[in-house]
C-alpha cells in the first residue's frame, strides 16, 4: 500500500503546466462553441450586407450628411467607396454589436464556467487563481481581435468586389494606395479592439463577481447605454472624459482624413488603457479571493 | 487516527497520541462561516494514507464544505489545512496535482463531446505531458466505461454517463489519492457496483480515498475509515469496524431456555435482555467467554452465539441523535 505514498512530498515532476498549453485549449474551447461562431458569423455579415444595401439605394441624398452624427455620415461616405466601407461597418457596430461580443466572451469566460462547475475543474488541477484570469483575458482578447478582423476582411473584400480598387478616396478627397488603405483600416482595427478589450476587462471584473453570464453582458450593454447617453448630456462635461463610449463613433473617422488626426483615436486609447487596467485588477482581485 | 474516537471533544487535536500511521490529509480547527451561517465548526479531521475514509453525514452537515476547503477551493475562515504534507490552500499548486477529485457533481461543457471536455481538463494537469494527454484521457474513459460514449456531446449524456465522466476526470492521472463527492448520485445499481470496484481498485493501488456520501450501505461497503459529520461537527471518526462495535458491545445468543439464561446471568450481574431467539448479553463490563462459561455453567442449551454487530445505520442514528442533545 505504500509504493505510491512514500514517493516524497516533492517529487520530480511539474507543479504547472506550460502556459501554451492552456492559452490553447482555452481557444479550442471558444471557438468551438457554436454561439462564439454564430456571433462571429452575423458580424462578418453586415459589411456585406450594409454594403449591398448602399448600392441597391441608387440616389442617395449626398448633401443630407451633417458632421453631427459619425455613424450615419460615415455610411453616406461609403457609397461607391472601399475604403469607408469597412470603417463605417466596424464604428456602427462598436455602438452595440462588437461590445455586445466582447461583453458574451468575458461572461462565459467566469461566470459562465463557474455556472457549469468547470472552473472548478481547473482550480483544482491546479491551475493559480492568476494563471487562470491571464488565459481568461486572452481568450476574451482573441475574441475581439477576431471579430474586428472578420468585420474588416469581409469589408474590404465587399467594397473592392463593388466598387474597385480604383474606389479608395480618404474624406478629404485624396485617392489612397490599397497598401495605404490597408493600413490605415488595420490602424483602426487596432484602436476598435482596444476599445473592446476595455469593454471585455470589464466584463471580466463583472464576471468574476457573479455565476450569471447574464448579468454580465446585461450590466456591460446597460453601461455602453448610459455612457452613451451620459456623452450627449452638455450639463455633464466634465464626466465625459471618464466614459469609455466617449468618440467611438467620431474617432475612427480620423483615420478617414488626409493627413489623418491622431489626436481623439490617442485620447480614446490612453482612456481604454486605463479601463483595461481597472477592469483587470477588479477582476484578479475578485477571483484571487472567491471559493470555487 | 489507530485509536478511535467517537464523541470527540477537543480530545483528538492533542499532540500526545502521535498517529502511527502517516496522514494523507488532516485539519485542525476547520471553521467556515458564511455570512451568519457557520458551515463547519472545530472539524478535527485525519485522513490516514492508503486508507479509504467515508465521510458520512445528512445533507447539510459539512461534507462538501469541508472536502472544498480541503482542496483549497475555499478559504477557511479559521483553522488549517494539509493536504499531502502541504499547507493548504496556499501550497495547492504542490498537492494538487496529485489530488484527483469529484466535487460538487460533474461539471462539463455540454457542447463539447465527453472526450473534448476531458481534453480541455487534462491540459491542465501538471502531472500529463502534452503528449501524453490523448492516452491518458482514453485510457480514463475506458477506466468509467465511457469508450463508446466518449465522442458524443455531453448534452445527451444520462445522469450516470455524466457522473462516469467526472470520475474519469479524477482518474486523469495516477493519484496518492482521491477525493469523491457523492460519486454514485444518480447512478443506478450496476453503476454504483463499479464505483465501489474502482474504490477497491485504487485502495489496491495504495491510493488515499475520500468519499462523501449520505448512503450508509455504500460507504459501509467500500471504506476501512468513517468520519461522521453533523451540523458541521465531526461527531465520530476512526477505523469503521471500531466504531462499529464501539458503540454496541454485545453478544446474541441463541436458546431456547431464554427465561433461564436471563435469571442466570442477571445473578452473574451481567446486563442482558430478551430476543426473539435468546438473549442479548450486555459485553461493556465483562467478555464473552466469561458470559458462556455462566451460561453452559448453569445448564443452559446454547445453540449460537455471535457478537452483535450494528450496522452503520445504527451507529449513525445513534450518533446524530445524541449530539442534538448534548453539544451546541
Amino acid at each position: 500500500m505504500t509504493a505510491v505514498l512514500d514517493a516524497p512530498a516533492a517529487r520530480t515532476g511539474h507543479d504547472t503546466v506550460p502556459l501554451t498549453r492552456l492559452l490553447a485549449a482555452e481557444l479550442r474551447w471558444i471557438f468551438r462553441r457554436p454561439r462564439t461562431l454564430a456571433v462571429l458569423g452575423l458580424l462578418a455579415l453586415i459589411p456585406v450586407i450594409i454594403g449591398i444595401g448602399l448600392t441597391l439605394v441608387d440616389d442617395n441624398p449626398s448633401g443630407g450628411g451633417g458632421p453631427d452624427d459619425g455613424g450615419g455620415a460615415l455610411l453616406a461616405s461609403a457609397v461607391n467607396n472601399a475604403f469607408v466601407l469597412p470603417i463605417a461597418a466596424v464604428v456602427m457596430s462598436l455602438a452595440l454589436l462588437l461590445p455586445l461580443a466582447s461583453a458574451m466572451a468575458g461572461a462565459d469566460a467566469i461566470a459562465g464556467e463557474t455556472a457549469h462547475g468547470t472552473l472548478r475543474g481547473w482550480l483544482i488541477a491546479p491551475v493559480g487563481r492568476g494563471r487562470l484570469l491571464a488565459v481568461k483575458a486572452f481568450g476574451v482578447a482573441t475574441v475581439s481581435v477576431v471579430s474586428v478582423l472578420a468585420m474588416c476582411v469581409t469589408g474590404v473584400v465587399t467594397g473592392l468586389i463593388i466598387n474597385g480598387t480604383d474606389s479608395l478616396f480618404t474624406l478629404s478627397g485624396t485617392t489612397l494606395s490599397l497598401g495605404g488603405a490597408l493600413a490605415r483600416i488595420l490602424l483602426m482595427a487596432g484602436w476598435v479592439v482596444l476599445q473592446l478589450w476595455a469593454v471585455g476587462a470589464v466584463a471580466l471584473a463583472i464576471s468574476s463577481w457573479t455565476e450569471h453570464p447574464m448579468l454580465v453582458v446585461a450590466s456591460v450593454l446597460a453601461a455602453d447605454i448610459v455612457f452613451t447617453i451620459l456623452g450627449f448630456l452638455t450639463s455633464l462635461d466634465w464626466l465625459h472624459p471618464f466614459l469609455l463610449t466617449k468618440d467611438w463613433s467620431m474617432a475612427p473617422a480620423e483615420v478617414l482624413q488626409d493627413p489623418m488626426g491622431t489626436q481623439m483615436l490617442g485620447e480614446g486609447a490612453l482612456r481604454a488603457a486605463c479601463y483595461i487596467v481597472i477592469g483587470l485588477s477588479l477582476a484578479y482581485a475578485r477571483l484571487s479571493t472567491r471559493d470555487g | 487516527m489507530t485509536s478511535t474516537t467517537v464523541e470527540s471533544g477537543a480530545d483528538v487535536s492533542s499532540e500526545t497520541s502521535a498517529p502511527a500511521v502517516p496522514l494523507a490529509a488532516r485539519t485542525r480547527g476547520l471553521r467556515k462561516v458564511y455570512g451568519s451561517t457557520v458551515a463547519v465548526d472545530h472539524v478535527d479531521l485525519d485522513i490516514p494514507e492508503g486508507a479509504v475514509v467515508g465521510m458520512l453525514g445528512p445533507n447539510g452537515s459539512g461534507k462538501t464544505t469541508t472536502i472544498r476547503m480541503l482542496l483549497g477551493l475555499v478559504r477557511p475562515t479559521e483553522g488549517e489545512v494539509e493536504l499531502l504534507g502541504r499547507k493548504m490552500p496556499d501550497a495547492a499548486a504542490h498537492a494538487l496535482p496529485d489530488v484527483g477529485a469529484l466535487v460538487e457533481g460533474p461539471g462539463f461543457h455540454p457542447f463539447l463531446s465527453g472526450r473534448d471536455n476531458l481534453l480541455r481538463f487534462a491540459a491542465a494537469e501538471p502531472r500529463l505531458t502534452s503528449s501524453g494527454i490523448p492516452s491518458a484521457v482514453d485510457s480514463a474513459l475506458e477506466r468509467v466505461g465511457l469508450t463508446v460514449a466518449a465522442r458524443r456531446r455531453y448534452k445527451g449524456y444520462s445522469l450516470g454517463m455524466k457522473q462516469r465522466l467526472g470520475l474519469a476526470s479524477a482518474l486523469l492521472v495516477p493519484r496518492k489519492m482521491v477525493v469523491l463527492d457523492e460519486p454514485t448520485n444518480g447512478l443506478d445499481p450496476a453503476g454504483t457496483r463499479e464505483i465501489r470496484r474502482i474504490v477497491a481498485e485504487l485502495h489496491a493501488a495504495g491510493v488515499t480515498v475520500l468519499v462523501s456520501s449520505h448512503l450508509l450501505a455504500e460507504v459501509e461497503a467500500t471504506c476501512t475509515h468513517v468520519a461522521v459529520l453533523q451540523a458541521g461537527n465531526v461527531v465520530a471518526q476512526g477505523e469503521l469496524t471500531e466504531l462499529l462495535e464501539s458503540g454496541n458491545a454485545a453478544l446474541l445468543v441463541r436458546t431456547p431456555d431464554a427465561e433461564q439464561a436471563l435469571e442466570v446471568l442477571r445473578e452473574n450481574r451481567i446486563g442482558a435482555r430478551l430476543t426473539p431467539d435468546g438473549v442479548r448479553a450486555d459485553l461493556t463490563a465483562t467478555e464473552a467467554p466469561r458470559v458462556l462459561q455462566v451460561l453452559v455453567g448453569a445448564g443452559v442449551a446454547v445453540h449460537e452465539a455471535t457478537r452483535a454487530r450494528t450496522g452503520l445505520e445504527d451507529l449513525f442514528a445513534r450518533l446524530t441523535e445524541s449530539t442534538g442533545e448534548g453539544s451546541e
